[in-house]
């Protein structure tokens, strides 16, 4: 089964501009298979951020978008979010949950009415998220008493409460310290490993997409540059055409100062 | 927060509300006791037989003129807290209020455009001055709202602001422009800017209520929306809410509930914007709670800053967005330092 399928897909922020054809990122051709793990690399500004939003149908776009084999088109957002749990930047928190409200929330697209409570499934799946990003303990605290590294762990809880099968993450070790970063390696490999289960990550940082994905999107300009395997982009120096740079010496000169 | 302590907050909440109430009816230059209130309230409603030490003139002054002006108090402070909350939530902006959007201003033009004209239509009456005020303060709104997404496709919060503050600016220019123009119709203009809850009849009150009824209880049904969109738009899209969809009809709910409040007693500030982050001070953020609970909280307060407006300097009467503000301005300092201090 595909996770993801896009055609020809162009995107931008706002509509008009995509009309008149200054799309940020144009002619897209993905097909991601269910139960893999993706990582999307690229410069700053190439467009990675706008693939992610744009498959999950956030913002304007042109071209066929297939989620687990349905039109994206034909889904309404809670049918999309079914698919797709997506976790985006870290942003501003400007009223304060309690942790497990937080990773509650999650459940949104699970629950029929307003004012329902949640169900046992509902409890269980929350209580397995919180304890598969090692925040269980935190569960009462509030978010506005959180460190950076422990927000961004309930939040990608909050993601996995979701259920959806296929995940979606965009820099997701931003702002965070080496031993989180590495915490949350763990976490993703964990949910990775699960059958059916996709990851699909924006990630700046390459060892981290090396150590994560098996298969890698180059991205460069508002186009998709290529793809392939761990072996494909490392071979061919596709690395540092995408960026510009020697991608591979830097990191081999920082390994030789840690050593 | 565990269940207890959060239950008894509630109730203590409730009887804050009833003791506003009460002391509202039983305050001013003649005193009622609270038993003569209920006695008074019970004949009213239930048709029970009166004490004979109630008289007459006890009765007019419960029934006729404190209750119905305290009852407008409380719908009016409960309206204006909601929609405060609510536009919080979704502009995601803790020092945003319903007025915000232009609400105010718009139902101030429209009062003004009344009193200057001398429009009366005999059918409508007394309501004139209301349903104009309530027409433009909405139609403000929805002007703000449609110049936002022509602009922005997606609706997003600091387009709503930024439009939500020219159009109030530009509105206001135009009300500082009648009432010069008009200066023989100043006083009454300024007056009703100010706004009052003098002389409210039970007729106020019945349009109120219901309008108030419906759009809280139409509000509640998107508290877990709002609780989801205070996080943005972009992660409550992403968590499976159709965000634009639901913030334009929240913003229209909202819109609804102060501009009935603005027209039928002016505009008064404050409660609006400290309400609701009282509550959330209290009662945590989630909206099943802080919803209900800014109607308490915000009804009863502005209960007793109308009823200090008409008894602090008696028998003159300060304007009661004055005593909003001065009073809520400590009241909040104490929620927020008094909370924090315990965490």
């Amino acid at each position: 089964m595909k996770a993801i399928e896009c055609r020809g897909l162009s995107a931008a922020y706002d509509k008009r501009l995509l009309d008149k054809g200054e799309a940020v990122i144009r002619d897209i051709e993905i097909e991601i298979n269910a139960g893999s793990s993706v990582a999307i690399l690229g410069p700053n500004g190439s467009g990675k951020s706008t693939l992610l939003k744009s498959l999950c149908g956030m913002i304007p776009h042109k071209g066929s978008v297939k989620l687990l084999e349905k039109e994206a088109e034909n889904l309404n957002r809670r049918q999309i979010a079914k698919s797709i749990a997506y976790m985006t930047q870290l942003s501003e928190i400007f009223f304060s949950y309690s942790v497990y409200e937080t990773v509650m929330m999650g459940r949104y697209i699970h629950s029929r009415s307003a004012f329902g409570t949640a169900t046992a499934e509902d409890r269980e799946t929350v209580d397995k998220a919180l304890r598969s990003t090692g925040v269980e303990e935190l569960k009462d605290r509030q978010l506005s008493s959180l460190s950076g590294g422990e927000l961004q762990r309930v939040f990608l809880a909050r993601t996995f409460a979701q259920g959806s099968p296929v995940l979606m993450l965009d820099e997701p070790n931003n702002h965070l310290d080496l031993k989180v970063q590495s915490e949350l390696a763990g976490y993703l490999k964990e949910w990775c490993a699960q059958p059916d289960h996709t990851l699909i990550g924006v990630y700046h940082d390459i060892p981290l997409a090396l150590e994560l994905a098996d298969e890698f999107i180059l991205m460069k300009d508002g186009r998709m540059l290529a793809k392939g395997s761990r072996e494909d982009i490392l071979d061919k120096g596709l690395l540092e055409e995408t960026y510009g740079f020697e991608v591979r010496k830097y990191l081999g000169r920082i390994e030789k100062l840690l050593n | 927060m565990d269940k207890v302590k959060r239950s008894s907050k509630l109730i203590l909440s409730i009887l804050f509300a009833l003791a506003a109430l009460t002391l509202a009816a039983g305050l001013g230059s003649v005193r009622v006791t609270p038993g003569e209130i209920v006695a008074v309230i019970a004949n009213k409603v239930f048709s029970r037989p009166l004490p004979e030490d109630v008289t007459a003139s006890i009765v007019s002054i419960i029934w006729d003129i404190r209750l119905p002006r305290a009852v407008t108090a409380f719908i009016v402070g409960a309206m204006l807290s909601v929609s405060g909350a609510v536009v919080q939530a979704l502009l995601q902006n803790p020092l945003a209020s319903s007025y915000t959007l232009g609400v105010s201003s718009g139902a101030s033009l429209g009062a003004a455009l009344v009193i200057v004209n001398e429009i009366s239509i005999p059918v409508i009456g007394t309501l004139m001055l209301p349903a104009a005020g309530f027409v433009f303060g909405l139609s403000t709104v929805l002007l703000v709202i449609f110049f936002s997404a022509r602009l922005d496709h997606n609706l997003r919060n600091h387009t709503i602001i930024l439009f939500g503050m020219i159009v109030s600016l530009f509105v206001n220019g135009m009300l500082t422009l009648i009432s010069s123009a008009y200066s023989r119709h100043m006083n009454r203009l300024i007056l009703w800017q100010m706004g009052t809850f003098a002389g409210r009849r039970w007729e106020h009150v019945g349009l109120l209520a219901a309008i108030c009824l419906a759009g809280c209880v139409a509000v509640c049904f998107f508290n877990r929306e709002l609780d989801l969109m205070s996080f943005g738009e972009e992660q409550s899209l992403a968590m499976g809410v159709d965000a634009k969809r639901t913030r334009l009809i929240l913003l229209i709910l909202s819109s609804v509930l102060t501009g009935a409040a603005v027209c039928f007693t002016g505009v008064i500030g404050f409660i609006d914007l400290a309400a609701p982050h009282a509550v959330r001070r209290i009662f945590g953020s989630s909206h099943k709670y802080v919803l209900p609970m800014s109607a308490v909280i915000g009804g009863s307060f502005m209960t007793l800053a109308d009823l200090a407006s008409r008894t602090v300097l008696s028998p003159q009467e300060i304007p009661v967005g004055a005593v909003t503000a001065l009073l809520g301005a400590p009241f909040f300092l104490w929620v927020y330092f008094g909370t924090r201090r315990k965490r």
